[in-house]
């Protein structure tokens, strides 16, 4: 057993429980901004290590360099959305609100 | 102003050249790629510009490298804190709103502030007028204003203005 392969055993599953975790949040917690928390900050982090337990298998460079970019606009995405789904909320002005 | 024009043509070269490097990361490394990543690079660079205005920045390379491991350890702590207030028997959460006055002017560094507050421990940054914040916190018992102030002061290392730092 490698050095990569434990590394990948122990992150693969660590990320898909946070997944896990952030589902359970959004069923779990009552109202829009905590399942915010939930889904922002779990799920950037499970995806961060899914894509750390990937890296060591990376046929080249650049395939590894394109699952940091895909964690990097997951990140920017999910912060974003956080923030604007956050804000409609607050100021009430969402069209599904009224 | 020859110092200007100077300094939007290292601008021009410096966005062109991450566009290409995206465009090889997303499209490999086949020579015929770049017949759509030219000028997908040309308009990408254009729109670029035309959003954000070249400043008189100058890029804190060693302020960024400061601010990954940081960014790394917050987003852990972040996922694990979350997790475990969820998978309690009883979520364990006393949600609330913080009003938090920044003294962040750049309007790039506010941005970044409040999409990097959501990845803190218990904070998710909700809204913004101005230096005006309005933080969601998930347990208002916990006194996250440290954390908040540590993180600005973060940002605005990596923001300082030529001759502040």
């Amino acid at each position: 057993m490698t050095a990569a392969f434990l590394f990948s055993a122990i992150t693969l599953p660590l990320g898909c429980l946070f997944f896990a975790a952030g589902s359970i949040g959004l069923l779990r917690l009552p109202d829009l901004f905590t399942r915010l928390h939930a889904l922002t900050k779990a799920d950037n982090l499970g995806l961060g290590l899914l894509i750390c337990g990937l890296l060591p298998w990376v046929e080249s460079p650049w395939q590894g360099l394109k699952l940091v970019l895909i964690w990097l606009l997951v990140l920017l995405a999910g912060a974003t959305g956080a923030h604007l789904v956050a804000k409609r909320a607050l100021r009430g002005d969402g069209e599904d609100l009224q | 102003m020859p110092a200007i024009v100077h300094r939007h043509w290292t601008t021009v070269l410096a966005r062109g050249a991450l566009f290409s490097l995206l465009w090889l990361i997303l499209a490999g490394t086949d020579p015929w790629s770049w017949l759509i990543g030219l000028p997908s690079v040309a308009l990408a660079t254009h729109a670029s510009l035309a959003l954000s205005p070249p400043r008189r920045r100058r890029p804190r390379v060693l302020a960024l490298l400061a601010f990954i491991p940081y960014f790394v350890a917050q987003s852990l702590r972040g996922g694990f804190d979350v997790a475990l207030r969820v998978l309690a028997p009883r979520p364990r959460i006393a949600p609330g709103f913080i009003d938090y006055h920044s003294r962040l002017t750049d309007p790039a560094a506010r941005v970044l502030f409040l999409d990097t507050v959501s990845l803190l421990p218990g904070t998710l940054g909700a809204d913004m007028h101005g230096q005006r914040l309005r933080v969601h916190a998930i347990d208002t018992g916990v006194d996250v204003r440290p954390e908040l102030i540590a993180l600005e002061q973060r940002v605005a290392a990596l923001f300082a203005r030529e001759g502040h730092g």
